[in-house]
C-alpha cells in the first residue's frame, strides 16, 4: 500500500482543563474521502490544528505526505488547501482580494482557479466581505481552500451555512476532486453528509478515535427512529420480532421504534394495516455512538480498540 | 499590494496612518504658530523661573527657556505631546500584530498558507515602521508649515531630530507591545502593559532629575533616551539612539521566538 497521506501515531494533545485528544491513531489515503465524524467538542478541530501545526502535540506525531508536521510544516502546507471551522475572513477585502492575497502567499500564478470554483458554487467575489451573509462566506472560503487545486483539502464543517442548493453543488465538486485523485479529510458533526460525500469514516468522541469505519458498512449499519401511525389499532407482537426493531413503544394507533440496517421488514409488517403517516428521524450522534459502541465510551480501553474497519460488534449494539 | 503580509497591512492602513500623521500634524503646527502671539511670555518664563528648580525639572530635561521656540517647543510638544502622538500609533498597532489575528479568528486561514511565522512579525513590524515615520513626517510639516506661515526661526533640523527621538521612543516601546501581543495572543493586554511600561518610564525618568536615589535608575526607562540629551537642541544622540533600537530589537526577537513556539489560540 502506498504511503498515507495523513497519519498520525499516539498523536495526543493535552490542555489543562479543557478535552484535547488522546492517542489518536488515523490513516488518511491518498485519493479518498475521508469523514471525521463526531459532536462538537470531540476534538475534531484540535486534530485539524495539530496536522496544520496551529498547536503543537504533548505526546505522539503526525506525518502528511510522509513529512513531519513540526519540522516539515512549511511544505506541507503548500500543497494542502483548508476551510477553518468557525471561519473568519478578512472583513476590509474583497473576495478577489482575498483570493489575490492568497495567491502571492501561495505562489500561485494567478486567482483563475479560485475563479472557477466560485462560478460553481455562485460566490459573488466583487463585493466586500464585511457585506457578505454567513453563507456567501462560507462559500468564499470554500473557494479560498480549493483554489490552488491542492492535493490534500482539510474542511472543518465545509457545509456550516450553505443553502440546499450550494451545498449540493459542494457535494458534486467533492466527486469531482476524488475523480481527480485528490485527497479530501472533511470533519463533520452530521452523519447523512458524511454518508453522502465519504468513502471512509473515522469516529471521534470525547478526544478518543472510536472507530474507522467505510461508509458502506456504516449504512448498512444505519439507524433510524421510526414513527407510524395505524388507523387501526396494533399489537405489539405483530413487530416484535421484526429483525433490527428496538426499543419498540405501542400506543393505541402509534408506534415507534429504533430500526437497524434495512427498514424493509418493518414496513412490510405494517403493510398488513392500514397505514396513515410514516414519520423517519435521523439520529443524533449521541444515540449512533450509543447503538454502535456502547455507553462505556469515555471510560473505555484506549488502544484496544485498533481503529480498523468494522471494530465494534453486534454484541454491543444488543447490550445498548 | 495585496503581495505579502507587509502588503496587506499597508493595504489596511495606510488611511489610518495618513489621517493620523494629518492630525499629529495639527500640534506642532499649532505651537510653532502661536509662539510669536504669547505676548505674556515673559511673564511666563519669569513664572517658570520662580519654580522650584525640582519643578521645573519635571516638565522638561532642559533648562526651560521660553525666550526661543525650542525651548517653547520643548516644553509644550515633546515632553508629552510628540511621543504620545507616536506611541498612541505604535503600542496599538504592535500590540495588535500577532493578537489582533489571533483574538478576530483569522490567524489559522492566514498560517494556512505556506508562510513561515516569523515572516508575519517581521513584515508587520517593517509595515508599522513605515507607518511610524510617516506620522513623524506628519509632525515635521506641520512644524514647518507653522514656522513657515508665522515667520518664526526654527531649527527644522533639530526638529527632524527631535521628532525622530519620538519615533525612536515608539519602535522601543513597539516593541514590548509586539512581544507581549506575541506571547499572550491577547492584543489590548499587550497595548496596556506597555502602555503602563510608558507611564512608568515617564515618571521614573521624570523623579530621576528630582530624587537623589532614583537618578541612577533613570537609565531603564526609554524615556531617559528619548529626552535626556535634549535633540532639539543638541541633536540626537547616537548612544541613546542605540539604547531605543535595542528595545524594540529585542522586543521584536522575543516576539518571533515566542510566536513561533506557541499554540495558536483562536
Amino acid at each position: 500500500m502506498p504511503d498515507p497521506i495523513i497519519h498520525t501515531e499516539r498523536l495526543t494533545k493535552r490542555y489543562g482543563s479543557a478535552r484535547g485528544i488522546e492517542e489518536l491513531d488515523l490513516d488518511v489515503r491518498a485519493g479518498e474521502v475521508f469523514g471525521f465524524l463526531g459532536p462538537n467538542g470531540a476534538g475534531k478541530t484540535t486534530t485539524i490544528r495539530l496536522l496544520l501545526d496551529f498547536i503543537r502535540p504533548t505526546s505522539g506525531r503526525a506525518l502528511l505526505f510522509g513529512l513531519d508536521s513540526r519540522r516539515d510544516s512549511r511544505a506541507i502546507r503548500r500543497r494542502i488547501g483548508y476551510l477553518p471551522g468557525e471561519l473568519r475572513l478578512y472583513d476590509s477585502l474583497s473576495g478577489v482580494e482575498l483570493l489575490t492575497f492568497f495567491a502571492h502567499l501561495r505562489g500561485l500564478p494567478s486567482i483563475d482557479g479560485g475563479r472557477r470554483v466560485a462560478e460553481r458554487l455562485d460566490c459573488d467575489l466583487t463585493r466586500e466581505i464585511k457585506a457578505l451573509s454567513h453563507g456567501n462566506r462560507q462559500k468564499l472560503g470554500l473557494v479560498q481552500a480549493l483554489m490552488g487545486d491542492p492535493e490534500l483539502t482539510i474542511f472543518d464543517e465545509p457545509t456550516l451555512g450553505l443553502d440546499p442548493l450550494v451545498q449540493a453543488e459542494f457535494f458534486k465538486l467533492v466527486d469531482e476532486l476524488r475523480a481527480a485523485g485528490r485527497t479530501l479529510f472533511v470533519s463533520s458533526h452530521n452523519l447523512p453528509e458524511i454518508q453522502r460525500i465519504c468513502d471512509r469514516v473515522g469516529i471521534i468522541r470525547e478526544g478518543r478515535l472510536l472507530a474507522v469505519e467505510s461508509v458502506s458498512d456504516l449504512k448498512r449499519r444505519a439507524l433510524r427512529r421510526l414513527e407510524l401511525r395505524f388507523a387501526e389499532p396494533v399489537s405489539p407482537e405483530r413487530f416484535a420480532r421484526v429483525p433490527g426493531v428496538r426499543e419498540l413503544v405501542i400506543n393505541g394507533l402509534h408506534l415507534s421504534c429504533v430500526v437497524t440496517g434495512s427498514v424493509d421488514p418493518v414496513l412490510r409488517a405494517a403493510l398488513e394495516l392500514r397505514v396513515e403517516d410514516v414519520i423517519s428521524h435521523e439520529p443524533s450522534l449521541e444515540e449512533i455512538f450509543l447503538a454502535f459502541y456502547g455507553d462505556g465510551v469515555a471510560g473505555g480501553p484506549p488502544s484496544s480498540a485498533t481503529p480498523t474497519t468494522g471494530a465494534p460488534t453486534e454484541e454491543v449494539s444488543d447490550v445498548a | 499590494m495585496l503581495r505579502s503580509v507587509f502588503g496587506k497591512v499597508v493595504h489596511d492602513q495606510w488611511r489610518m496612518v495618513l489621517g493620523w500623521a494629518a492630525f499629529a500634524a495639527i500640534w506642532p503646527a499649532m505651537y510653532v504658530a502661536l509662539y510669536p502671539s504669547i505676548g505674556a511670555i515673559g511673564d511666563m518664563q519669569r513664572l517658570l523661573d520662580q519654580m522650584p528648580p525640582a519643578v521645573r525639572e519635571f516638565f522638561a530635561s532642559s533648562s526651560l527657556d521660553l525666550s526661543s521656540p525650542e525651548g517653547f517647543l520643548n516644553m509644550e510638544l515633546f515632553t508629552f505631546v510628540a511621543p504620545l502622538l507616536v506611541l498612541a500609533y505604535t503600542v496599538v498597532v504592535c500590540g495588535g500584530a500577532t493578537a489582533g489575528e489571533e483574538e478576530v479568528g483569522t490567524m489559522d486561514l492566514l498560517l494556512a498558507n505556506p508562510l513561515p511565522r516569523w515572516r508575519i512579525v517581521v513584515e508587520k513590524s517593517a509595515a508599522f515602521v513605515i507607518g511610524t515615520i510617516v506620522i513623524g513626517i506628519g509632525m515635521w510639516v506641520g512644524a514647518a508649515a507653522g514656522a513657515a506661515a508665522v515667520g518664526v526661526d526654527l531649527d527644522l533640523g533639530l526638529v527632524g531630530q527631535a521628532i525622530a527621538s519620538s519615533c525612536l521612543l515608539g519602535f522601543a516601546l513597539g516593541g514590548v507591545a509586539l512581544a507581549i501581543g506575541a506571547i499572550t495572543g491577547r492584543r489590548w493586554l499587550a497595548a496596556g502593559v506597555a502602555l503602563m511600561i510608558t507611564i512608568a518610564g515617564f515618571f521614573l525618568n521624570g523623579l530621576g532629575a528630582l530624587v537623589d536615589w532614583i537618578e541612577p535608575w533613570r537609565p531603564i526607562s526609554p524615556f531617559y533616551h528619548y529626552i535626556a540629551n535634549d535633540p532639539l537642541s543638541n541633536g540626537l544622540d547616537a548612544g541613546h539612539a542605540l539604547v531605543l533600537v535595542a528595545w524594540a530589537l529585542v522586543g521584536g526577537v522575543v516576539a518571533v521566538v515566542a510566536f513561533e513556539r506557541r499554540d495558536l489560540s483562536r
